[in-house]
């Protein structure tokens, strides 16, 4: 297990949030010292949160290399599963196979779609000189954001960020982006660590006057965009009821300001040496601070776009000179480059889940944690979505199983995939999920607890 | 309808498969044949909120505030849209994190003027004896209208001054009190989104168009990416704006001004994908002594220069852009192109003759094109020819349906090496790949004779290179003779001025809205394809003046 030694608790901040007597959930981390003496709960009795998480890879894999020898526990995982085992990850996977995306008509926008939302892109415009789509439906990590902003708010409703510099197509927001509110509505994730610390943890602490007047301010603001809004068509008012509810959430984290834990390391940003991208190092400095920002509370859901539908990333560490994207529609099978690639993106999300093992209770953060660690088709050279890449991680308090490979031999949805993890968050979801071809009522019971 | 629409429309209902268009003219997508008598009848857009867009939000802060503050950099990158930054801006809302950006750069830039005494005070115009001093309303209405470009209804004023005094009381310090009111204006709907509905048009029943406030907006964020200046709000106050005169006198006026060059070059950029060069990397291995940080640019700045020298120095056919000889080069660049330019340094661009008989000429040989259009160590002659088709002619290229093997390589017989029209040979024979590429390949196989980093070559695997071929029947030997083609193609006048329309007005156009366009096309080839002349006769026309009733 790992600990973050300078993870302590700032008692002032806490005392002000609390004293301030808002009407506001106070973030408060579930770190040892607030837990009850079994250490399962928080010591004001609440149960520990479950956190709901994206883990995202463009260009899908390789599936001779992908899928594992044998099912249900005694699963044996090939190459590039491997990495995930070799870190001692094994107890906290779900790896699901031979599901597909009901939806597809298109080799990525389809799959992004259809994974993230459980339904078929929504095609923006009718020009046809260029492909523009965005998401339907609201992507997975904001249904599970806004279950817990009813529930149990946090200081931020989710945080989104990105790893490989963006090297896919501007057709429209599908592409570029991977959390959305909905349609053209989305959430860009943020690429650089050190804008995602000072964002979290490089704010001093604001004068209570100064606080209070900046309240104010939005409050005016708020009158303004509600007066603008009778004057305006219903996409216009609906673009800004978002910008209020935006509003009015940085006005809750200005009444209780958030953050209960000590400042991590700003990690800084890493450039590219000699033309070679730093994803490595990127990638640890951002799994490093969205643990601490899980472990303290201040979100319970993330996305992480390790690399874009599509992907045009060049993987120098794996061998590759051209970009993902391209040695995928180049390489002949056994395609060597591209699994190379692969299993070097299955090491960096070996790492993002390794620094989950967090303490946290008597477990580990990620023993809390329901995540969702796929891609948006099955293999680049074929564009295809069957045979899915799914991976549902952590333990979501006990509701998933873990340590187990269940193989669908019958092409089953994966939007079931997405209602399982979903749940397992906590999210009643009664009449299931998904749209359309894209619709289950069923989850994956095989993993389900 | 007329049989040549009647067979577009049925070609276009085909994809995106392409089947059934190959060798058959025309090409699916194209834009709409200009037949003036068959468009349905102008109908504008239903007005919509434009949020400014990041390059609009840091000059227009740049142009309100006094010049020692520094603009804020954190803030969002845009999301562009069909290529375009102001349709993302004018489809997509504010996002949580940005609305967080928006108000700390807000506090950010108010700390910054009233942190300085005498910053302060010359800002505001006076110093403020107490939280309820006139003064303070004075300047709100001053720096109000500015800020949101229109005059601030009394309501609104009585609303920033009661927050200033609230907030001066509980400092006790009139000051702070006018910091936040400031900061509350750059954060306000009206500042960070233009506000455009429009008002019952007098000069036609039934229709709407822009008010005079709100086209000073729309014509300063065209032609400047900033706030109206001074005199263009002195234009809006008279009601010069809803003339057509009035219009014409403003936009000759910026038009001729430095800003407008380098804003105008906006369009450009974003036409033609040109940020992101800023990132280019290209493998190092491949191109040792040419791939560079800043080699990408250096791309971007050459191209920008020869945008600026054809449309603004010379102000002559935009298509010239395709075929001039006249470029722009620093140090890097020659050095890329091997050529010799002694007056050109590290950062400053020296104009370049290219010789006559060379094989360079125009946009599609530069290094910026042909760089951005291929790959990491290979070229594309795919993506070279899907950009021309789409970026230059406008017309539309589906994807390949899912399902599909792309992996070329196993196309191949064993024994190389092979010419990349050789490699892409199954492109332009398996149907199912025939379909669409071969609308793309051939045009980019013009370009081969220029490797992935933009460098000239006279052989591609040590093989000789064939680049020619045919643009839908007009044949070509080379990447010149291709430029030739294009550069005559009114197809291409079409395409740009397609291209402005969505761009200026923040939307892609509506069937209703074809009219519009096609007369834009028509102006742009009756005025010799002047770029100026094109814009000049956007801004006066119904497309840019007129939107519909609120929806």
């Amino acid at each position: 297990m790992r600990r973050i030694g300078k993870l302590t608790l700032d008692r002032r901040t806490l005392l002000r949030g609390m004293l301030g007597g808002a009407a506001v959930g106070v973030a408060l981390p579930a770190l040892d010292i607030m837990l009850n003496d079994n250490g399962t709960a928080l010591a004001v009795g609440d149960a520990i949160p479950t956190r709901f998480g994206v883990w995202f890879w463009g260009n899908g894999v390789r599936r001779e290399h992908w899928v594992p020898d044998g099912t249900g526990a005694g699963w044996t995982p090939r190459a590039e599963l491997q990495p995930l085992v070799d870190l001692g990850l094994r107890p906290w996977l779900n790896v699901l196979t031979g599901f597909e995306i009901k939806t597809a008509t298109h080799p990525h926008h389809s799959g992004m779609a259809g994974i993230m939302t459980g339904a078929h892109y929504q095609q923006v415009g009718t020009t046809r000189d260029t492909i523009v789509s965005t998401f339907a439906y609201p992507s997975v990590d904001q249904v599970a954001a806004q279950y817990f902003m009813e529930t149990s708010p946090t200081s931020y409703r989710s945080l989104e960020v990105a790893v490989a510099r963006f090297r896919g197509t501007d057709e429209g927001t599908t592409f570029q982006h991977l959390s959305h509110n909905g349609p053209n509505n989305p959430n860009p994730s943020e690429y650089s660590a050190s804008a995602v610390f000072s964002r979290l943890f490089g704010m001093g602490p604001t004068s209570p006057q100064i606080a209070l007047a900046r309240r104010s301010v939005l409050d005016a603001v708020t009158d303004q965009v509600t007066k603008l809004q009778t004057k305006l068509g219903a996409r216009d008012k609906e673009r800004l009821d978002q910008h209020l509810s935006s509003i009015r959430n940085i006005e809750l984290r200005l009444a209780a300001p958030g953050s209960a834990c000590t400042t991590p390391t700003d990690p800084g940003d890493h450039p590219d040496v000699d033309g070679r991208e730093q994803i490595v190092e990127t990638n640890q400095a951002m799994s490093d601070l969205m643990a601490v920002a899980l472990a303290c509370n201040l979100t319970r859901a993330f996305s992480v776009m390790f690399s874009t539908a599509g992907s045009g990333v060049v993987i120098w560490q794996a061998g590759a000179s051209n970009s993902l994207h391209q040695i995928n529609h180049d390489e002949a099978p056994p395609a060597p480059t591209v699994h190379a690639c692969v299993v070097f993106e299955m090491e960096q999300l070996a790492y993002f889940l390794n620094a989950l093992r967090l303490t946290e209770g008597d477990g580990v953060l990620l023993d809390h944690c329901a995540l969702l660690c796929t891609t948006e088709l099955s293999e680049g050279w074929s564009h295809s979505n069957d045979e899915f890449p799914i991976i549902l991680a952590g333990k979501a308090g006990g509701k998933l199983r873990g340590d187990y490979h269940y193989r669908s031999t019958t092409n089953e949805n994966a939007s079931k995939a997405l209602l399982t993890v979903l749940r397992a968050a906590g999210l009643p979801l009664e009449s299931g999920f998904g749209y359309e071809a894209g619709y289950v009522t069923e989850g994956v019971t095989a993993v389900e607890v | 309808m007329s049989r040549l629409r009647a067979a577009l429309l049925a070609v276009v209902a085909l994809a995106p498969s392409c089947d059934g268009v190959i060798g058959d003219q025309p090409v699916p997508g194209a834009a709409l044949p200009d037949i003036p008598g068959q468009l349905p009848v102008f109908q504008a857009a239903a007005p919509t909120l434009h949020r400014l867009t990041l390059v609009e939000y840091r000059n227009t802060l740049t142009d309100l505030l006094p010049d020692r503050v520094m603009i804020p950099t954190d803030l969002e990158v845009d999301t562009p849209l069909y290529g375009f930054t102001t349709i993302g801006a004018s489809e997509l809302t504010i996002t949580p994190r940005a609305a967080e950006q928006y108000e700390a750069a807000a506090m950010g830039v108010a700390d910054q003027v009233f942190g300085d005494d005498a910053l302060r005070t010359d800002f505001v115009g006076c110093t403020p004896g107490s939280t309820s001093d006139p003064c303070i309303r004075a300047f709100l209405t001053r720096f109000g209208k500015r800020a949101w470009r229109r005059p601030l209804e009394p309501a609104e004023i009585d609303q920033l001054a009661a927050l200033a005094t609230t907030i001066g009381d509980s400092f006790r310090d009139p000051w702070q009190g006018v910091k936040f009111a400031t900061a509350s204006l750059l954060q306000s709907p009206y500042f960070l989104f233009r506000v455009e509905i429009g008002e019952p048009d007098p000069r036609s029943a039934g229709k709407r168009r822009f008010t005079t406030w709100e086209m000073a907006s729309r014509l300063s964020y065209l032609l400047l990416r900033s706030t109206p200046d001074d005199a263009l709000l002195a234009a809006a106050e008279r009601g010069d704006l809803v003339t057509k005169e009035g219009i014409e006198r403003e936009t000759t006026r910026l038009l001729a001004t430095e800003r407008a060059r380098s804003a105008v070059g906006r369009f450009f950029v974003e036409y033609l994908a040109l940020e992101r060069l800023d990132g280019l990397t290209k493998n190092t291995t491949a191109f040792p002594e040419a791939m560079s940080p800043t080699l990408g640019a250096s791309m971007r700045g050459e191209l920008e220069n020869m945008f600026d020298d054809v449309v603004f120095t010379r102000d002559g056919d935009f298509r010239e852009i395709l075929t001039t000889q006249t470029t722009f080069m620093n140090t890097e660049l020659a050095r890329l192109y091997g050529v010799s330019v002694p007056s050109a340094t590290e950062t400053t661009f020296a104009r370049v003759t290219l010789p006559a008989g060379g094989p360079r000429g125009g946009l599609l040989t530069s290094a910026g094109i042909l760089a951005l259009y291929a790959h990491n160590t290979l070229t594309s002659p795919t993506l070279r020819g899907k950009f021309i088709r789409v970026n230059l002619l406008c017309q539309d290229i589906p994807p390949p349906p899912p399902g599909v093997r792309t992996d070329i390589e196993s196309t191949l017989p064993a024994d190389g090496p092979f010419t990349m029209r050789e490699r892409l040979e199954a492109h332009r024979t398996n149907p199912t790949c025939a379909s669409c590429h071969v609308m793309m390949d051939p045009l980019g196989l013009g370009l081969e004779h220029f490797d992935a980093i933009g460098r000239y070559r006279e052989t591609d695997n040590g093989l000789e290179i064939d680049a020619s071929g045919d643009v839908d029947g007009t044949p070509f030997a080379d990447a010149r003779e291709l430029g030739e083609v294009l550069g005559q193609s009114p197809e291409v006048g079409a395409c740009i001025a397609r291209r402005l329309y969505r761009y200026g007005n923040g939307h892609v156009e509506a069937e209703a809205e074809e009219r519009a366009v096609v007369g834009l096309a028509d102006s742009f080839e009756a005025a010799g394809f002047s770029l100026k002349s094109l814009l000049m006769a956007f801004v006066v026309s119904d497309g840019f003046r007129l939107t519909g009733e609120v929806e």
